[in-house]
């Protein structure tokens, strides 16, 4: 009998070297510039659908267009984003998503509305753009106001983001401006492509994999 | 360019959005003629001035809207959630 092969995920974002995290394909790149983008397709990507402003919203804590980090017992902490109307995505570390998916439904078992819970790890593509300079990369690709009072951090938004239907959430790392971007697999590398045409003036490059940040942070 | 202000997201680009005519009661296709069917889907009164008409925010909250808009300024007097037409106010009592 032949050994058991591990199955490896792929991003769709093209990476060269790569490693492998977590049974994730990912880019080894080590970039220390102010400015970078990293493949943050690996998280686990749980979609949770509900009435908005019913029962579901309040057992998960966070209404539309805003974040907060949750804890999910065996799950971990998952950053939770308030998509759209009635709409949450939970962003949990690589190979959680069946305990977050599992986590979800409990906390949503007794709310006695229609909910679904969907785990999207592998039909979706999510980057990260860390650094100062990032609201100005974002202004070139999309028409939102990316000022400090309009959009904070914790800030969840659906937009055009160069022309591809993206969520953007602001979640700062270490006060330093940081926007993950969330999109269909198969417009990531395009997102990436355009990203990194827009952010080449600013000196952006690419880095490896960085993972969730975590709430101490 | 275009804004229209969405009552869940704010004020965004029209390319954010597809226009699906003015809004109106579909009629019922159980006793609807064929030349009534024909009026509603293809015979528009394209007016000039206020018009109120439907639009699905396609790359924003995903929520049809119930807009009214002068077609010849592009003014925008409102705009509101189609589903919660009865209830103005539900957007922002829901966040």
């Amino acid at each position: 009998m032949s050994e058991e092969t591990v199955p490896l995920a792929r991003s769709p974002i093209a990476t060269d070297p790569t490693v492998v995290v977590a049974g994730w394909e990912v880019c080894a790149r080590v970039s220390t510039a102010p400015l970078t983008l990293s493949d943050e397709t690996p998280l686990a990507k749980v979609l949770v659908r509900a009435p908005f402003g019913g029962a579901a919203r309040d057992a998960l804590g966070v209404s539309f267009g805003r974040t907060a980090r949750v804890g999910l017992g065996t799950a971990g902490e998952v950053l939770l984003v308030g998509s759209a109307p009635g709409e949450w995505l939970a962003l949990g570390a690589p190979g959680t998503a069946a305990a977050i998916r599992a986590a979800l439904e409990e906390r949503l078992a007794g709310t006695g509305e229609f909910v679904s819970v969907l785990d999207l790890t592998h039909g979706r593509a999510l980057v990260r753009l860390h650094g100062a300079a990032a609201p100005v990369v974002l202004a070139g690709v999309c028409g939102i106001d990316l000022a400090d009072h309009v959009t904070p951090d914790g800030t969840a938004l659906r937009t055009s983001v160069a022309a591809v239907v993206t969520d953007l959430v602001r979640d700062d790392d270490g006060g330093v401006r940081s926007y993950l971007l969330h999109c269909e697999r198969s417009s990531g590398q395009y997102l990436v492509d355009a990203l990194r045409d827009a952010g080449s003036p600013s000196g952006l490059e690419v880095t490896g994999f960085r993972g969730l940040v975590p709430s101490s942070a | 360019m275009m804004l229209l202000p969405c009552p869940w997201c704010g004020p965004r680009h029209a390319g954010e959005f597809r226009f699906h005519g003015a809004a109106g009661t579909r009629p019922d296709p159980a006793t609807t003629t064929p030349e009534q069917w024909r009026r509603y889907l293809y015979v528009h009164d394209n007016p000039r001035g206020w018009q109120t008409e439907s639009w699905y925010h396609s790359a924003g909250c995903r929520r049809f809207l119930t807009v009214e808009r002068n077609t010849l300024t592009h003014e925008v007097r409102s705009a509101r959630d189609t589903q919660l037409d009865a209830a103005p106010n539900a957007a922002e009592d829901a966040r």
